[in-house]
């Protein structure tokens, strides 16, 4: 028996080699997604949900002062992270795209294997070189010097931390961006009498823009829902709005709550995505490969 | 430039180091004068429990780096070859998990599993959610490596009667495989590593990071810095054949200079 011809129209090798990507995505990710949205309108009760819908969650959310400062601290010190990123992965990202030669991938390998070790052990270590009875401030204690109180258990240990966990992420989409650039562009720039500095900021920086602002989401975003990094380094002035959010999942059972807590975070993502799409101009993306 | 990227070498490998140099000492707390043992590893092979998570993580890592590959390369295919209307779309939707925090994507999960279809934490459910965000990272690897593939090649192979899946195994497949290697690696260190999705999946079936966080409240025991030490003795093996390779040119990687 032939399949019905308009089923057959329907399935062209396009369907048939995104469908399950699509179908998977959709199941695994948009599904249980929206049921957060919906829980977020629910009602928790010692640790049961009860489906009657109302906007409670939100107004103890915008209502209490700690909820408003945790998400406040977390968008600034995520802004201020894919900040700090940004600027020193971009000429990290260059050399290794322009002077790699054939080592490139070893070099962008070498970014990403600090992953081979979990994310607690390395921000232990990372406690263990930075914080009080760390490798930093016993040294210069036994040197005879004051230990650095910057260093110990503030926003600002947690921004290090923040940098050393999301930095390769920034390099690497860069460096992915950088790869398909051809830099004859620039060479020709320079031919018909631009600067390096006015070559960079016309030709090379807008033809790799839509790989930076991946780049920045992928750093902003992780720094955003951070639950580890701040607990470990922060000290007890830099709860983030996770740590809180995911306190709702476990110790207090609130799960409406979280649930508000998670909505109100993938808006704070979504808003940077947006603003980041708004500046993204398709023509002079430089992957006009894949828009051809 | 140069420089700046020794540094950044630099930073990334110190607490590597500190994990290594911690995992010889007797005190792990403050670990001078040095006085080097090796305890730990001992400690670390008579203990079952490192030996299950470590097998759980290798279970985690791998299905979900297979799975993430083999969707994120038809994808990424699919698109390139098969011009669409809906190519911005298809880009969207698989790019899509890279928008969503990993903790957002571990607790909806764990939020639809429990509540909604009533089920405990298994292997499976956490697979297909690391694999969600593996999806995403492999497409964008395969995506940025493929847009510049040459599908003539493909096209001839067709002409002379191969069939897609032959084309595939014998004319694309040699081409692209270092990215798709890549790709499978990005998504397996992901999975391998991954706490926030694993965690909230799993329940009570220990992962390396689970068994990590769960020591934290005595205390990080020193066996998890040998196991530690030796993942990155295992991964550097590697990179060192990998030099040897690029070296002396026996095997490029995809680099295409001399």
């Amino acid at each position: 028996m032939k399949p019905d011809s308009t089923w057959r129209d329907f399935l062209t090798p396009f369907v048939l080699l995104t469908g399950p990507g699509t179908l998977f995505i959709g199941v695994t990710l948009l599904v249980p997604l929206l049921t957060v949205v919906m829980f977020s309108f629910w009602r928790t009760e010692s640790y049961e949900l009860y489906a009657d819908w109302n906007f409670d969650n939100y107004r103890v959310l915008f209502g209490e002062a700690a909820y408003r400062t945790f998400l406040i601290r977390s968008v600034v010190s995520a802004a201020v992270t894919s900040l700090i990123c940004l600027v020193l992965a971009w000429p990290v990202a260059y050399y290794i795209a322009r002077h790699g030669g054939r080592y490139r991938l070893l070099l962008v390998l070498l970014l990403a294997a600090p992953f081979f070790t979990g994310v607690i052990l390395r921000i232990a270590a990372l406690q263990g070189i930075l914080g009080p009875g760390g490798l930093i401030n016993m040294s210069l204690g036994l040197a005879g010097f004051a230990p650095i109180k910057l260093l110990m258990y503030t926003q600002f240990a947690a921004t290090i931390g923040h940098i050393y966990l999301y930095i390769p992420f920034m390099v690497t989409a860069i460096y992915l961006s950088l790869v398909n650039f051809d830099f004859a562009l620039l060479d020709t720039a320079k031919i018909n009498g631009a600067g390096p500095f006015r070559a960079f900021i016309e030709v090379t920086w807008p033809l790799n823009w839509i790989g930076t602002s991946i780049g920045t989401v992928l750093v902003f975003i992780p720094c955003l829902a951070s639950t580890i990094t701040p607990r470990f380094l922060g000290g007890p002035n830099a709860t983030s709005f996770g740590m809180s959010l995911s306190q709702q999942f476990g110790e207090t059972g609130t799960w409406a709550l979280g649930s508000a807590m998670s909505v109100v975070m993938f808006i704070f993502s979504f808003l940077v995505i947006a603003v980041l799409k708004f500046t993204i101009d398709l023509r002079r993306s430089g992957f006009t490969g894949a828009g051809r | 430039m140069a420089g700046l990227l020794n540094l950044l070498y630099v930073f990334l490998y110190a607490p590597i180091l500190y994990v290594v140099f911690v995992s010889f000492s007797e005190d792990i707390v403050w670990p001078f004068p040095l006085s080097l043992t090796s305890q730990a590893y001992a400690d670390l092979f008579s203990n079952s429990l490192y030996a299950d998570a470590l097998a759980n993580s290798l279970i985690l890592g791998v299905g979900s780096g297979i799975i993430s590959t083999a969707i994120a390369t038809a994808g990424v295919i699919g698109i390139l070859r098969y011009p669409s209307k809906r190519r911005t779309l298809i880009i969207v939707i698989f790019l899509s998990p890279l928008f969503v925090a990993e903790l957002l994507i571990g607790i909806s999960s764990l939020a639809f599993n429990s509540r909604i279809l009533g089920l405990p934490g298994n292997m499976f459910s956490a697979i297909a959610a690391n694999a969600v965000e593996g999806i995403a990272f492999s497409f964008l690897i395969i995506l940025s490596q493929l847009v510049r593939y040459d599908w003539q090649m493909d096209e001839a192979a067709m002409v002379f009667g191969a069939r897609p899946a032959r084309c595939f195994w014998e004319v694309t497949l040699p081409t692209i495989w270092p990215s798709l290697l890549g790709a499978f690696l990005i998504s397996f260190i992901l999975a391998f590593n991954n706490l926030e999705i694993s965690f909230y999946n799993l329940g009570a079936i220990p992962t390396l990071p689970s068994v990590a966080w769960g020591s934290l409240r005595f205390g990080l025991g020193p066996e998890l810095f040998a196991l530690a030490a030796l993942t990155n003795g295992f991964v550097f093996l590697i990179f060192a054949v990998m030099y040897v390779l690029m070296r002396t040119g026996l095997v490029k990687f995809g680099y295409r200079g001399k």
